[in-house]
């Protein structure tokens, strides 16, 4: 048998690189890559969404979403990713779904998501003006306000979008789109950003 | 064209996809070869309000019952497609 030495990297590993890009002078568009983050995927069984809440009630002491929102609880954010189920995204090792199986047990079927998306956090003074290039979803703050979520699509690619807490006293966007699509969608999101000027950087903090 | 998802709201037609008819409905095992044929081969084509299955593909991924107008596009109603999203339809 082969040794094998796996290496966990970014799906952005090659893409991203940090450091301003596009328009000069002061950026209008900042992206962060946000890594090593723990994300798993909550779905009622048949008939189990009152249980499934329940349960999540429990653990996180918020309830969790049943319309399209982000829900903060202490160490993590609870995220709606459809009719009866949504995405736990945490750090630390806290909520696994090592951790979360015995909790939802019976009510609900987890994923392991952790290693399947990328996140990336959208902020600055023309993130709203760069998304509304790619996105039919209306960003405006009266509408989507911190906390609101949707599942939607980008550039025909899926992608879960929430918006978070205020960076800067400017509104933050997270995008959590497929592994395999995030390099695509990042150079979109680059093309669409660059008049705006980026800064381009990658975190392990939310 | 734009559907309001009951779960997400309104959306463009690009998140969508279309399956068809939703009102054949799956004949019982002896009901014979005839029903069957009719169930998998024969659709009607409708020229008005017609009821159909609607995939939010790009969006939640929850199968819906869409009541459209053929000739105008007017969409009248939207609702979960059994299956849909268990605490909505009630399981
Ligand atoms: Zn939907």
């Amino acid at each position: 048998m082969a040794d094998f030495s796996w290496d966990v990297r970014s799906p952005l590993d090659r893409a991203l690189v940090a450091g301003p890009y596009g328009a000069q002078g002061e950026a209008g568009v900042t992206l962060t890559e946000i890594r090593n983050f723990d994300l798993v995927q909550v779905m009622a069984r048949r008939g189990k969404a009152g249980e499934m809440a329940k349960a999540a009630k429990t653990r996180f002491g918020v309830a969790a979403p049943d319309k399209p929102e982000a829900v903060g609880a202490a160490d993590a954010t609870l995220i709606w990713s459809g009719p009866d189920q949504f995405l736990v995204l945490s750090k630390g090792g806290k909520h696994t779904i090592e951790a979360l199986g015995p909790i939802f047990a019976g009510s609900a079927s987890l994923s392991d998501q952790s290693h399947a998306r990328a996140l990336i956090s959208v902020s600055g003074e023309k993130a709203r003006a760069m998304l509304a290039k790619l996105s039919s979803i209306d960003l405006h703050p009266d509408v989507f306000g911190v906390g609101a979520a949707a599942a939607t699509s980008m550039d025909h690619t899926s992608v879960t979008l929430w918006r978070g807490a205020d960076r800067g006293g400017q509104a933050a966007f997270n995008l959590l789109v497929f592994a395999t699509f995030a390099e695509s969608l990042w150079h979109t999101i680059l093309d669409s950003a660059a008049e705006y000027g980026v800064t381009i950087g990658h975190s392990e903090e939310f | 064209m734009r559907i309001t998802c009951p779960f997400c709201g309104e959306r463009e037609l690009g998140e969508f996809t279309y399956l068809g008819d939703a009102k054949p409905q799956r004949p019982v095992a002896d009901a014979g070869e005839e029903a069957v044929y009719d169930y998998v081969y024969l659709r009607d084509n409708v020229a008005g309000v017609m009821s159909e299955h609607w995939y939010h593909s790009g969006g939640c991924r929850a199968w819906l019952k869409v009541t459209r107008n053929t000739l105008t596009h007017e969409i009248s109603a939207v609702e979960p497609a059994a299956g849909a999203g268990a605490a909505k339809v009630g399981a």
